[in-house]
């Protein structure tokens, strides 16, 4: 499950109404408007400053679907 | 009773450096009847099969390459065994470290082939020392078959695959004969579950498209791509200035549909050839001229290098800046971009090359809200006007860095856009159509082709697969002819064969 504020943070990044995006475990970046190669940069960031979190590179990278993110968010504020 | 000259068919067999297997020549056309026979026949049988592919790709890679086909071999069982370490290891330090040690061994081996003699010149001009070049033969398709295994390494690194438990089939991926020596660059996740099928079964769709593809990747190559470099372009990239600033706008036209015939045209018989074997590979260009910006375009020029790139060289370098925010995606793109002028060869134009489209999307990247907030203004948003502005910017900065692609030094490269801004007159344009008709001709039917809707091609396609077979062979027998008539010489080595 993605959490509300994890897809209230992507929403806002990217310049999206909340409720015209549906966001699933499963949805990968790209299915996302506006979540491409380049702003992607962007929405980690978002994330990390809302959160106070701080991932490692590789840890991202590893992300497959936003589903995978949430996970590591969870891990980071779990901690 | 038939008097065969054995050592005549042993020598055709044998490597020569200067006549690789070429899609397209009686040669191939001869060997692959053969193979696809025998491949008809071992239909039920998995192992087979793969063996039989197995040796074949060994012995293609041969005739073009030699000895060095030991090398393939060679990356194939390390790159194999990393993939297996670096899963089986616990701790990430490690699996670090062997990735690190992984990726050293096999950008060295393709450094030490392909980049040495750049160096040393490069050591040479800023007199750090006086060396000669080294004579080092460039085994065919290193760039292209190494990219591959790395990719099958870097994915395990990644997580987003295990690794294969069979080495024959991790070999038959790395040594897979229609994408070694141009791609495209197939990933492994993809490929390997392809060779586990049991059975053989090629649907009617698949060998209309891999018809159609073959087809029109020789059509591509042997009509437009050489009969284009030959006839034209090669004469006014030579020297431009012997001719006028129509012919050499032309001539910048025209290669750039060259460059995209020719290497969209190997990739297409490639996966043509995949296709009759049962194997889907990746796609490798979606009409790229189409594109409305250079960011457009990448995702649909050579896109199993452009996506190979963004997910092992872009990303993780983009991750590691992320607190410069914008300003890590301008050192990703540039460091990606030079890195990937570097990979098509050693030279300095390729390196001008990259950094060219690399300042092409920064800036791009700059200039995207101003320019969204501009069209709003204008009422042009998603408007057709638009679209029709952007591909043609496009197009013309595109065609503006094939000019360094393909040029040798500066000098040639200032000696074309001079003529080009300098002696253009509008009036010689007919003089030239009439000289060069053609040439022109083709130059303007390419591009007309290359902007039909992408429909048709999946309907002829689906026609082609459901009529007759003894049809389709006489279909593709006829298009193999006519390419041979069109031929001008000898068929020209694959542009991209040279990476």
């Amino acid at each position: 499950m993605i959490s509300e504020r994890l897809h209230k943070i992507i929403c806002s990044t990217l310049g999206l109404q909340e409720d015209e995006v549906e966001i699933k475990d499963d949805t990968l970046a790209n299915q996302v408007p506006g979540w491409d190669s380049l702003n992607h940069v962007n929405v980690i960031t978002a994330i990390e400053k809302d959160f106070a979190v701080r991932f490692k590179s590789i840890e991202v990278l590893k992300c497959k679907n936003v589903g995978d993110l949430q996970k590591l968010v969870d891990s980071k504020i779990n901690k | 009773m038939f008097n065969v000259d054995f050592t005549k068919i042993v020598n055709l067999l044998k490597f020569d450096p200067s006549d690789p297997l070429l899609f397209g020549s009686s040669l191939f056309l001869i060997v692959f009847f053969f193979l696809i026979l025998f491949y008809r026949i071992f239909a039920t049988s998995k192992n087979a099969r793969i063996l039989l592919l197995l040796f074949f790709s060994l012995f293609f890679y041969y005739k073009a390459s030699g000895i060095y086909f030991l090398l393939l071999i060679a990356s194939s069982a390390v790159n194999f065994a990393f993939g297996k370490f670096i899963f089986e290891s616990k701790s990430a330090g490690i699996k670090r470290l062997l990735l690190i040690f992984n990726i050293t061994l096999n950008l060295g081996l393709l450094g030490y082939f392909k980049y040495t003699n750049f160096f040393i010149e490069i050591i040479n001009d800023f007199k750090l020392g006086t060396f000669d070049p080294i004579d080092i033969f460039l085994p065919l398709g290193i760039s292209f078959y190494t990219f591959k295994a790395m990719n099958y390494v870097l994915d395990i690194y990644l997580e987003s695959m295990e690794p294969t438990k069979s080495f024959r089939d991790f070999s038959l991926f790395v040594f897979f004969f229609p994408n070694i020596l141009a791609g495209p660059i197939d990933r492994a996740s993809q490929f390997i579950p392809q060779i586990e099928q049991n059975d053989l079964v090629i649907s009617k769709e698949d060998i209309g498209k891999a018809l159609l593809l073959i087809m029109s990747g020789l059509l591509k190559k042997v009509v437009i791509a050489d009969y284009l470099s030959l006839n034209f372009i090669d004469r006014v990239f030579d020297s431009p200035l012997r001719f006028t600033g129509v012919e050499n706008l032309f001539a910048l036209y025209g290669y750039g549909l060259q460059i995209y015939c020719d290497f969209s045209g190997y990739s297409d018989i490639a996966i043509g050839i995949s296709l009759l074997l049962g194997f889907k590979l990746m796609d490798n260009f979606n009409s790229p001229y189409q594109a409305t910006s250079i960011a457009d375009f990448w995702r649909r020029w050579h896109i199993s290098l452009s996506s190979w790139l963004l997910d092992y060289l872009f990303r993780p370098i983009q991750m590691k800046f992320r607190n410069l925010k914008m300003f890590s995606n301008v050192i990703a793109i540039l460091v990606t971009f030079v890195l990937c002028g570097l990979w098509h060869g050693a030279s300095w134009m390729f390196v001008f090359w990259g950094l060219l489209h690399g300042f092409y999307m920064s800036v791009s990247m700059f200039l995207q809200k101003p320019k969204r907030m501009l069209y709003q203004k204008l009422g042009i948003l998603n408007s057709k006007v638009l679209k029709v502005f952007q591909v043609l910017i496009t197009f013309h900065l595109l065609a503006i860095s094939w000019v360094f692609f393909r040029v040798k030094s500066f000098e040639e490269a200032l000696n074309i856009f001079g003529q080009i801004f300098n002696f253009f007159d509008y009036k010689i344009i007919p003089q030239f159509v009439e000289g060069y008709t053609p040439s022109f001709i083709l130059i303007v039917l390419g591009y007309t082709i290359h902007f039909l809707p992408k429909s048709l091609e999946v309907k002829s396609a689906s026609i082609l697969g459901k009529i007759n077979p003894v049809f389709q062979a006489l279909i593709l027998a006829f298009v193999i002819w006519f390419a041979a008539q069109i031929r001008s010489a000898e068929l020209q080595p694959f542009i991209y064969f040279q990476f």
